[in-house]
């Protein structure tokens, strides 16, 4: 059945061009860092491509009326561009993917923000952070990665997971190469093993005073840095995040259409779940008009939404905010909303106040990096070679 | 009053739709003030803590640091010392030798002998509470060792 027009901007090329005008000064602002100068033409190609591209996700998702496909496409070339850039810097400046203890001592391990779930405790136990990184200055610093953590989560709660996180868009990615899912049917009580990853790490890290995921359980490393292979534990430190990447970010989101890395194994994940709470923005389903057909819990990536979610009228906590329901939804019953305001009304001001923050997200975390990555293959494809 | 509501809500979801890019744009600003906080300091087991004294010779500086005993409360049974050679010349010697009293008290503790050129490297031993070589590795040109200690206190 086809969507109805729900939105202001729905269909109405006018008013979506209209709305697209404050993003697409925000995409000029965060695709050219405040200065209009290019190296080389390939730069001014790499600015165009990205400027156009913003410019045609964000005025399609007012158009369509639709968030999900559009928001994912730049999530996932933020995943893929992320990981071709990071990869090629590491190689150029280090020589390889991986670090050793030169790397350690001289603190040069650039912070994610998965880090930040393993540093709290001990940071208000020693006073000090537990993580070989700068506090300032270099890529990656902890103080400014802390901000950032911090200001996404106040604006948007677990919409990180779905909007900016570098590494969100590989199982995001995966779990839609097949069109029918061969595993039909995971237990929604999965969705809450994050936060047994989260408990357990949490404490780990506080006792061990090291980040035990990023050394241990990271399936990213497969596709950022990792530590050399110089003894028997290190290489068993290699086969587990090899072998959790290979399961959780690519072969079980395959089969089961789900983005089970996030929903299941990243404490970060678990983290921007509980900042969900005292976040403004949630999704709300409008029980007047849900006709209870329940596809919304058959499409949802993170198992946020069962049959008594749907009763209750709103996801589990654990939502990312990702848009996949509401698009889903051949009733319009389900919708961003603002808390605090009554749910079903003034759809178009909540979607808008939440898709604009988001949606810059998304431009600030992919324009940097998408260019890069274009220049990268655009040198691939000229001269052979990355590097 | 639920209508009431919505204002303060709208608001809040406003100040949302600006703290995005204000996160990004003042991000060094905000960063460097959030440095200034007494906790915003990389824990002594990365760093290698304090330096407590340091030998200078015409050919090889000698840094020698507050032994690290880190906890998460009170202080660990083990920890170590750390000890970085450095050279005026940025060349460092092929064979370092070095006796080091580690906790002042004015006996040697340690003998560390470091090949700079294979990354071999001894310790001998003085002091029962010194164990052996945690790590040994070059930094720039900069050479450091972290050699393990048992806390007396403990």
């Amino acid at each position: 059945m086809k969507q109805q027009k729900t939105f202001s901007t729905t269909g109405s090329i006018g008013k979506s061009f209209l709305w697209l005008l404050p993003m697409t000064l925000l995409i000029v602002l965060f695709t050219t860092g405040g200065k209009f100068s290019f190296d080389d033409k390939v730069s001014l190609v790499a600015f165009l491509i990205s400027f156009i591209f913003f410019n045609w996700l964000f005025f399609m998702i007012l158009y369509k009326g639709r968030t999900d496909r559009y928001r994912a496409a730049g999530f996932i070339i933020l995943a893929l561009f992320f990981a071709l850039t990071f990869i090629v810097n590491l190689i150029q400046s280090r020589g390889s993917m991986t670090f050793s203890n030169e790397t350690l001592l001289a603190c040069e391990i650039p912070f994610c923000h998965i880090v930040t779930t393993m540093v709290i405790l001990p940071l208000i136990f020693t006073g000090s952070i537990i993580f070989p990184g700068q506090i300032t200055g270099g890529f990656a610093p902890i103080a400014g990665m802390l901000v950032i953590v911090l200001g996404v989560m106040l604006a948007l709660g677990r919409g990180f997971c779905s909007w900016g996180c570098f590494y969100g868009g590989w199982d995001d990615a995966t779990s839609r190469i097949l069109k029918k899912p061969v595993i039909k049917k995971v237990n929604p009580a999965f969705r809450w093993a994050a936060f047994a990853v989260l408990i357990i790490v949490v404490i780990m890290s506080a006792i061990s005073l090291g980040p035990t995921y990023c050394d241990w359980l990271c399936p990213f490393k497969a596709v950022t840095e990792f530590e050399k292979v110089t003894s028997t534990i290190i290489l068993m430190k290699t086969i587990v995040f090899v072998s959790l990447f290979a399961s959780l970010v690519i072969i079980l989101p395959v089969l089961t259409k789900k983005r089970i890395q996030c929903t299941t194994f990243c404490p970060m994940g678990a983290l921007c779940s509980l900042s969900n709470k005292i976040n403004v923005f949630d999704v709300r389903i409008d029980r007047e008009k849900c006709s209870s057909c329940m596809k919304c819990t058959t499409v949802c990536p993170t198992l946020s939404l069962e049959k008594s979610d749907v009763e209750k009228g709103r996801p589990a906590m654990t939502c990312m905010k990702c848009g996949k329901c509401i698009d889903s939804c051949t009733k319009n019953a389900i919708n961003y909303h603002i808390k605090g305001t009554p749910v079903g009304k003034n759809l178009t001001a909540a979607r808008m106040l939440f898709i604009f923050p988001a949606f810059t997200l998304l431009v600030i975390f992919t324009a940097g990096t998408m260019q890069q990555g274009i220049i990268l293959l655009v040198k691939l494809f000229t001269t052979g070679s990355l590097f | 009053m639920k209508r009431l509501l919505t204002i303060p809500a709208y608001l809040w979801a406003i100040a949302c739709l600006l703290l995005i890019p204000v996160t990004f744009i003042g991000n060094e600003s905000f960063a460097g003030q959030m440095a200034k906080l007494k906790f915003m300091k990389v824990n002594p087991v990365y760093t290698g803590g304090e330096i407590t004294d340091s030998v200078n010779e015409p050919d090889l500086d000698t840094y020698i640091y507050k032994p690290v005993f880190e906890a998460l409360i009170g202080e660990s049974k083990e920890g170590f010392v750390q000890v970085k050679f450095s050279s005026p010349s940025d060349t460092l010697p092929e064979i370092i030798t070095k006796t080091i009293d580690y906790n002042l008290d004015d006996s040697n503790d340690f003998i560390l002998e470091v090949n700079t050129a294979t990354g071999k490297t001894i310790v001998t031993s003085m002091n029962p509470l010194v164990e052996d070589v945690n790590i040994s590795s070059r930094l720039k040109n900069e050479w450091v060792v972290r050699v393990g200690l048992k806390n007396l206190l403990k």
